[in-house]
């Protein structure tokens, strides 16, 4: 058993998480929805162990660093990381109708890092630059900051489509599982904050090890660069909040213009920009 | 004056208020985006040549190919400052009173108004419900703070994080320490950068920034350098064994690698870049026309005449690796009254059409190179304010996101036949959480003090019901 190919079977049971997820909501079926949670649950247990394997083969080819190190490598740890969150959003809040955007967000980063011709899933061994003790830290707080606002981005959709139809959302209709937009929105503002926790932690972690490794905690490389604006951009969406009339609406439209800035921050810069996280786009 | 007084204070409610943070932060977001689409750094010409000369006027008028250093930029940076100063004088005398204030009654029809309330009478004795109530609440909501303890009426007050009120105050004093440690170190720090060729000891390093020359209270001396590779060609690790010499004596040896730096009296050297210079080249040339060939003992930047010709030739630089071609030598020709003329001489690709200038065909035939490591040099006394910055940053960010002022009151008042509760609560923020908890509080009073539910009131009906339907969503 490789990791490769139990991370092949992840990227299906996404795809069938996915499924389940969008026919639970779809039908009115709850039970549906507990099938898919449980499926949720085995396939993050199966990529963890595939991580773990992973982690291990990189030893036994002779390199022994964390699976962190390239965009394969990123991705499937995306993925886990969306899932993961996710889950724990579902175990505490007992509510199982939001799982469709982020099962499909994981299954389109594993379908991607697995399919796609220009990414190389082969274990690598690290550059100079990447060994350091700090790539665990700093890749582990970005991903959690960055699945946080992917879950996030899922409920500012859901939002938009259940706020329209504010006043009697249609008992038979697809929306009929889906919580009420007041507590979406207090979901979201919820998964905001835990983002941009982490999205801070992680841009320090990655500060912190730019100073060890270039002599310079911000030399404004684009990769840095956006991530700030990222965190801006959070930053003024957590401050319009509490602005008069800002809540619900404005502030899930906002959540999506962040969570584009993450995904430019993730992919733009890999292959637009070019700067000294040149090595996450091989 | 009346008027310039009102400007002002106009003015100053305006630096003070949440639009103006959020323009701030968005101002902020939008340039930063912009510099990362310009590219940063070129010079005019370069510019010029990229986006002609009329936009290239512009791009430099407002410093956007050094965007990140522009007054404009720094401006911006410097009204987050003072917006985070405003907020803060504005707001924290408010906050703090607050955290102080100390209510000393209670007004039992005024906690029926509040959002979170629940009334419902027991039919415990006075003591026994009083016991009761204190037992729940001491031990949901710790301390109590009596404001009524009669033998007819019982008022409390029992609040948890009270102190978290503050913590925003911490992220916000955070981002001013990280903009401090910032201009601590562009103040009185630098930047620098230097090339060690194998063997010789430095003390100079140039600027990164500018054209300064900065010179180190001490030497530094490259013994050895070394890079090695993995199997599959991959560069596995660059590293200089550096030796520090201080008037004369070495010391202090250690080698130096990616990621592991060596600091020495307060100056932090990194291992950036490496390279290697010419010693001397053996060339044969060839005059294509007339067929005469010599053959040549060069040194970087030296002229050396061509035999039986008015020119000479001069090595301008050696690459180690020119685009994947291999190494690489700069030669030039220099003509009395004619322009010079260089081109790249490629030494593994003898066919390649670039290996002549002018009339003269090149082969390199032998070359010796001494090594040299590209060192950044920094000295940061900024820098343990921007850690200490961030370490209160995301306590600050934690601390706010994950606690609250959650505040209960509790009234009891003796009645005939049974005792009536109120109890009502409050939180500065994520109600929804607090509302679960206050019903939580609310079940465990009924079950203690017996409360039928034929006693519950209306409102505690509402606020079960909407609780239910919490729940149900």
């Amino acid at each position: 058993m490789t990791s490769s190919l139990l991370l092949s079977i992840v990227t299906f049971a996404y795809l069938l998480c996915t499924v389940l997820y969008l026919s639970g909501v779809t039908f009115r079926r709850p039970s549906l929805l507990t099938a898919a949670s449980a499926a949720g649950f085995g396939t993050l247990l199966v990529q963890t162990l595939a991580i773990g394997l992973r982690w291990k083969e990189s030893y036994e080819l002779g390199y022994g660093h964390a699976p962190f190190a390239n965009l394969y490598e990123s991705l499937v740890f995306g993925a886990w990381a969306i899932v993961l969150i996710y889950l724990i959003l579902e175990f505490r809040t007992k509510q199982r109708a939001l799982g469709f955007f982020p099962v499909l967000l994981a299954f389109m980063a594993m379908a991607y890092a697995s399919f796609s011709p220009d990414i190389d899933s082969q274990i690598q061994p690290l550059v100079p630059a990447l060994k350091s003790n700090w790539l665990i830290a700093h890749v582990v707080t970005c991903f959690l900051g960055y699945a946080a606002f992917a879950v996030s981005f899922g409920i500012s959709i859901t939002y938009m489509l259940r706020d329209s139809k504010l006043a009697n959302p249609n008992p038979r209709g697809i929306l009929a599982l889906v919580p009420s937009p007041r507590r979406l929105d207090e979901l979201n503002h919820q998964m905001i904050l835990f983002g941009f926790l982490w999205l801070s932690v992680g841009i320090i972690t990655g500060s912190v090890w730019a100073n060890s490794a270039w002599g310079t905690y911000w030399s404004w490389d684009p990769k840095e660069t956006w991530s700030l604006i990222t965190w801006l951009v959070y930053a003024a969406l957590l401050h319009a909040r509490s602005l008069r009339g800002w809540s619900g609406r404005r502030v899930a439209k906002l959540s999506l213009l962040g969570f584009a800035c993450v995904l430019f921050t993730y992919f733009g810069v890999n292959f637009l920009l070019s700067g000294l996280h040149s090595y996450a786009a091989k | 004056m009346e008027n310039k007084g009102s400007f002002w204070s106009a003015f100053y409610e305006q630096l003070a208020s949440l639009k103006f943070t959020i323009f701030i932060l968005f101002a902020l977001a939008v340039s930063s985006l912009i510099g990362t689409l310009l590219p940063q750094g070129m010079t005019e010409q370069e510019l010029a040549m990229r986006y002609g000369p009329g936009a290239a006027t512009w791009i430099d008028f407002f410093g956007l190919s050094d965007l990140y250093h522009a007054g404009w930029f720094r401006m911006l940076l410097l009204l987050l400052g003072i917006n985070l100063v405003v907020c803060t004088l504005e707001r924290l005398p408010k906050t703090v009173k607050l955290v102080r204030f100390r209510e000393q009654q209670m007004d039992p029809q005024k906690l029926l108004k509040f959002a979170n309330h629940a009334q419902f009478s027991t039919p415990l004795l006075w003591e026994q419900a009083e016991q009761a109530l204190e037992k729940i609440v001491a031990r949901e909501f710790g301390a109590i703070h009596h404001l009524e303890k009669s033998s007819t009426a019982y008022g409390a007050i029992a609040e948890k994080g009270r102190w978290s009120l503050l913590m925003v105050y911490v992220v916000h004093l955070s981002v001013l320490v990280v903009l401090l440690g910032a201009l601590i170190g562009s103040l009185w720090g630098f930047k620098a950068f230097m090339n060690i060729p194998e063997g010789e000891a430095l003390d100079s390093a140039h600027m990164i920034r500018g054209h300064g020359v900065v010179t180190l209270p001490f030497e530094v001396r490259l013994d050895h350098f070394d890079v090695s590779f993995y199997e599959k060609g991959m560069p596995k690790e660059y590293r200089s064994d550096l030796t520090i010499i201080e008037n004369g004596q070495e010391v202090l040896k250690r080698s130096i690698r990616v990621n592991d730096p060596l600091t020495y009296r307060g100056i932090t050297f990194y291992q950036a870049s490496y390279g290697a210079n010419l010693k001397h080249a053996e060339i044969e040339i060839q005059n294509v026309k007339s067929g005469a060939k010599h053959n040549l003992s060069l040194q970087l930047e030296e002229m050396v005449t061509i035999p039986e010709t008015q020119s000479r030739i001069m090595a301008m630089q050696y690459q180690e690796n020119f685009s994947g071609f291999g190494p690489a030598l700069i030669l030039a020709v220099f003509t009395e009254g004619e322009k010079p003329v260089a081109s790249r001489v490629l030494l593994n690709h003898p066919e390649f059409h670039g290996n002549q200038i002018q009339d003269y065909h090149v082969r390199v035939l032998s070359t010796e190179q001494s090594r040299y490591t590209g060192l950044q040099v920094k000295q940061d006394p900024g820098v343990w304010v921007v850690w200490f910055g961030f370490i209160a940053m995301v306590l600050g960010i934690a601390a706010t996101y994950y606690t609250s002022h959650r505040k209960l009151w509790v009234w009891a008042s003796i009645g005939n036949p049974s005792t009536k509760v109120i109890i009502a609560g409050k939180v500065n923020k994520n109600s929804l959480a607090f509302e679960r908890e206050f019903e939580h509080v609310c079940e465990r009073l009924r079950t203690e003090l017996r409360a039928g539910s034929e006693n519950v009131e209306d409102a505690t009906l509402k606020s079960r019901k909407k609780t239910i339907e919490v729940k149900k969503i």
